[in-house]
């Protein structure tokens, strides 16, 4: 095994990628439902309304946000020759992402609280 | 254990395997004086005269460009000729040396290199002429010749190809060593079929398979930058039509004076 902060990006896209493709697909099972009818969409949205999924949606949000950075990251590298700063570039992913993470969790994490806390 | 009467010495722990005797690889620590000036490779050398005679590692030039030497050491591959001992030392005073990751093991540090080599001829790393050579010489602009030195000084060591986690999971994969030398081909004003070779490269085990991981850059003990060489490549590989015409109109002039601007 050769890590490095290439490998370490690799892998992250990688899990990161299928997790979103799994949440697509859930969600489109949930949102479609409405299709047939408030009672069957109201029972599948309300499986997702466990504090367990909240927590899950930090990190969809992290996903995201990180899949979608990490895609700017290889435009850059692929159009403007930007090899030589991969490094600061993989860190500057890391950042970003993690403060973006933390303005949006925040707000899910507070909601979390207030719903089942309230 | 890190020091000696007469003197400072390193743990040198290197991977064995004798696929006759052992069933998996297993580490085994040796310990040499650390003098200055000496490199990994000396320190092995001198287990290999000194302490253990099977010792199995390939070496030939000693001053890092035959490329027979590449091992990984601490997890990172690089030549033993090029390393300093001292430096490639951990605070306990021991290095780490395992033979390079992802190619089958022959022996202790020796690797099976035949895909690397089967890669290698695909590409078809040599020069092919224009039908009319010129009587006297090409003539190429310092700015072509510049962008093959990105290229040219490569030793065909394989740090790159088996650093490659593409290549780890794919042996299919062309590879960065493979692709380098494409580059090299590619770019060079006297290569008639640049076409060609794009058309090859642009396949499914060509330059779309880097997934850009830079590994390649980090492992090459020369400096160079295979992964701006596929980026290079992909982008031309997307106008290979203008710039196989670029290349037939550039090589009407080959035999002409460079005109500078």
């Amino acid at each position: 095994m050769y890590t490095s902060s290439g490998f370490i990006s690799f892998l992250l896209r990688r899990v990161t990628g299928v997790a979103l493709v799994l949440y697509l697909f859930t969600h489109m099972w949930v949102i479609g439902s409405a299709n047939s009818g408030p009672e069957v969409f109201d029972a599948r949205l309300n499986l997702f309304q466990q504090p367990l999924f909240k927590l899950a949606e930090l990190g969809l949000l992290a996903a995201v946000l990180y899949h979608a950075f990490d895609g700017i990251r290889l435009l850059l590298v692929h159009y403007f020759d930007m090899t030589e700063y991969r490094r600061s570039l993989f860190w500057a992913v890391i950042v970003v992402s993690g403060i973006l993470l933390i303005a949006g969790g925040v707000p899910i994490i507070l909601f979390m609280l207030e719903g089942t806390g309230g | 254990m890190a020091t000696q009467e007469n003197g400072r010495t390193a743990t040198v722990k290197v991977q064995r395997f004798n696929p006759d005797t052992d069933e998996k690889p297993r580490l085994e620590s040796f310990e040499v004086p650390l003098t200055s000036g000496k490199t990994l490779l000396d320190a092995l050398l001198e287990i290999k005269t000194m302490q253990d005679g099977t010792l199995t590692f390939r070496k030939s030039c000693r001053h890092a460009i035959c490329g027979s030497c590449a091992m990984n050491v601490n997890g990172r591959n690089m030549l033993a000729c090029k390393t300093p001992l001292s430096n490639a030392l951990d605070h306990h005073g021991a290095v780490t040396v395992r033979p390079l990751p992802y190619l089958p093991i022959i022996k202790d540090l020796v690797v099976d290199r035949t895909t690397f080599w089967e890669q290698y001829l695909r590409v078809k790393p040599w020069l092919i002429p224009p039908d009319d050579v010129p009587e006297k010489e090409f003539r190429m602009s310092p700015q072509e010749v510049e962008a093959l030195h990105h290229a040219e000084t490569c030793i065909m060591c394989g740090a790159c190809y088996s650093a490659c986690q593409v290549v780890g999971m794919n042996k299919k994969y062309i590879g960065p060593h493979a692709l380098l030398k494409a580059f090299l081909r590619v770019l060079d004003p006297r290569d008639s079929i640049p076409g060609e070779r794009l058309k090859d490269l642009s396949g499914t085990d060509g330059v779309y398979r880097c997934h850009t991981i830079f590994n390649c850059i980090d492992a090459c003990p020369k400096g160079l930058n295979p992964t701006q060489a596929i980026e290079t490549l992909r982008k031309l590989a997307q106008k290979r039509a203008a710039y196989e015409a670029q290349r037939a109109e550039r090589q009407r002039t080959l035999a002409d004076p460079v005109v500078s601007d």
